[in-house]
């Protein structure tokens, strides 16, 4: 069941992202005619008014776009599961957990395609021959230094699995705050966002204590030594990280779980 | 073994108790109102047969299991509102309800949504609001389930729409199963029903067979509605 939950969620999700990322790459498209036609040559001011503002759109957009994913991820787990929708979705014969599994699935997904089409927008609106050259020499480049040494692959799998960890972990965190404030009769946006930033502040005290304790083993003097001194000293943070971003998704993970079985209020 | 069962069922929200005490039985094949004024406690139980609150207290039994994965398979559940998404059409629908419920028959539903002149295309959002009460009885009453609950389907709809949502039911309901019908509009569904539930804040105050109501009182089920809640 988890798969038709996956479907069905790419699908109505796909249904909103796809346009808004579509939009981006377009507008990128654009700035790149408008740095062309604007670099240096006489055109009229109608022409010129309108690819600043396709440039400004799209630097407004670039930055925007990682917000504006979060907030529709967050409006889809809000409305499919704790609003009228949820009549529909909370009778289907699966369990919550199928639910907060392809919630969490999916907008990872689409966090990872944000991603993706910011690095694409950058190039799509820097792009020219030039670019694409260089480009071209810098993916070789990298390719040759991913294979050259097996500790490479590594690093970049660990970077990859980190942001994974991430993206399941903040993906969760959302879904556990809209659990617990609409759990609540009245003012359950008001109650989610606190709930939020308590986890964050609660969070943050968290990587504080962690910093400190790894500081205080003398991480640093190990990464300020050698290359091998590096290594190791990355490998530790990352084991850290993955523990604490693990330890917070699984918090999260149960909280979600347990208020939309025991709590749940769709009134 | 009863289709629903409900032993010492209590609810209560904060200090208000919504459900107190209930306990009833409900047997295969019957068609059942649930009769009761508005804030009596009827969604409330409905909501709990279908796992959508916890009980606070006692229990209840859809088809001798707890409200879960398994007993969602068997009950087929019109909430009191229409809530299917907006971006969603009815074929749409049809996938989505033939995804999830192996009990769901497409055809049954095409050939209703036809009588209807829907298009399977067209998005909810461009239904009007009874088209898409409509829509949602009709994947609903599809599915060939052991337990249909039914809450308010004919709440804020015309007399017209009231008939067409009456036979809807009546023509495709699977016989072997129960059809509950949560209302406050007892005239309108007297003649369909076998079994009658009274229920005032929170507490079961009658059930009874319906034919065997009327002929103890010599009145209609809606007559006796209307003594036993009048203000």
């Amino acid at each position: 069941m988890l798969g038709k939950l996956i479907k069905h969620e790419l699908r109505a999700t796909a249904h909103t992202m796809l346009p808004v990322l579509g939009i981006m790459l377009l507008v990128s498209a654009l700035a790149n005619l408008g740095a062309r036609v604007l670099n240096g040559r006489e055109v009229p001011g109608v022409v010129t008014v309108i690819f600043t503002l396709v440039v400004i759109l799209f630097v407004t957009g670039l930055l925007a776009l990682g917000l504006v994913t979060v907030l529709l991820m967050v409006q889809r787990f809000r409305v499919n599961l704790l609003r009228d929708e949820g009549y529909i979705m909370h009778t289907l014969p699966v369990s919550v957990h199928a639910h907060i599994w392809s919630k969490v699935i999916v907008s990872t997904l689409w966090y990872a395609l944000t991603g993706v089409t910011v690095v694409l927008s950058v190039m799509l609106a820097a792009m020219d021959i030039d670019f694409i050259r260089s480009m071209g020499q810098m993916l070789g480049d990298l390719g040759k230094l991913l294979f050259e040494d097996v500790r490479n692959m590594e690093l970049l799998a660990e970077v990859l699995a980190l942001l994974v960890l991430g993206g399941l972990a903040a993906s969760l965190s959302f879904d556990a705050a809209l659990s617990i404030g609409h759990a609540f009769a009245s003012r359950k946006m008001l109650i989610s966002v606190c709930v939020f930033v308590a986890m964050l502040i609660l969070g943050q005290t968290a990587v504080y204590f962690v910093s400190e304790t790894l500081y205080r083993t003398g991480l640093v003097e190990l990464m300020d030594s050698h290359l091998t001194g590096f290594m190791q000293a990355w490998r530790v943070i990352c084991a850290y990280a993955a523990a604490l971003l693990t330890a917070s998704g699984a918090i999260c993970y149960g909280v979600t779980a347990w208020f939309l079985k025991r709590r749940l209020n769709l009134e | 073994m009863p289709v629903l069962e409900c032993k010492g069922l209590s609810k209560s929200y904060g200090a208000k108790r919504a459900l107190d005490g209930v306990d009833l039985r409900v047997e295969a094949g019957r068609i059942v109102g649930l009769l009761g004024p508005n804030g009596s406690g009827k969604t409330t139980l409905i909501k709990l047969a279908n796992g959508l609150l916890t009980p606070t207290q006692g229990r209840i039994l859809v088809n001798g299991l707890e409200p879960g994965v398994e007993t969602k398979r068997a009950v087929s559940y019109l909430p009191e509102r229409a809530c299917l998404p907006d971006w969603m059409s009815a074929r749409d629908l049809m996938g989505f309800y033939g995804d999830f419920y192996a009990d769901f028959d497409r055809q049954a539903a095409e050939d209703m949504l036809s009588r209807l002149g829907i298009d399977l295309r067209a998005g909810m959002k461009s239904l009007s609001k009874g088209n898409r009460e409509k829509v949602q009885l009709i994947m609903v009453m599809a599915r060939r389930a052991r337990l249909y609950l039914l809450d308010e389907p004919i709440g804020g709809v015309d007399p017209a729409a009231r008939d067409y949502i009456l036979n809807t039911i009546i023509s495709n309901y699977n016989p072997e199963a129960s059809v509950i019908i949560s209302t406050h509009l007892i005239s309108d569904v007297e003649k369909v029903l076998d079994d009658v539930i009274f229920i005032n804040q929170g507490k079961v105050v009658l059930a009874a067979p319906a034919d065997e109501l009327r002929e103890q009182q010599g009145k209609s089920v809606d007559q006796i509605f209307r003594e036993v809640f009048r203000c």
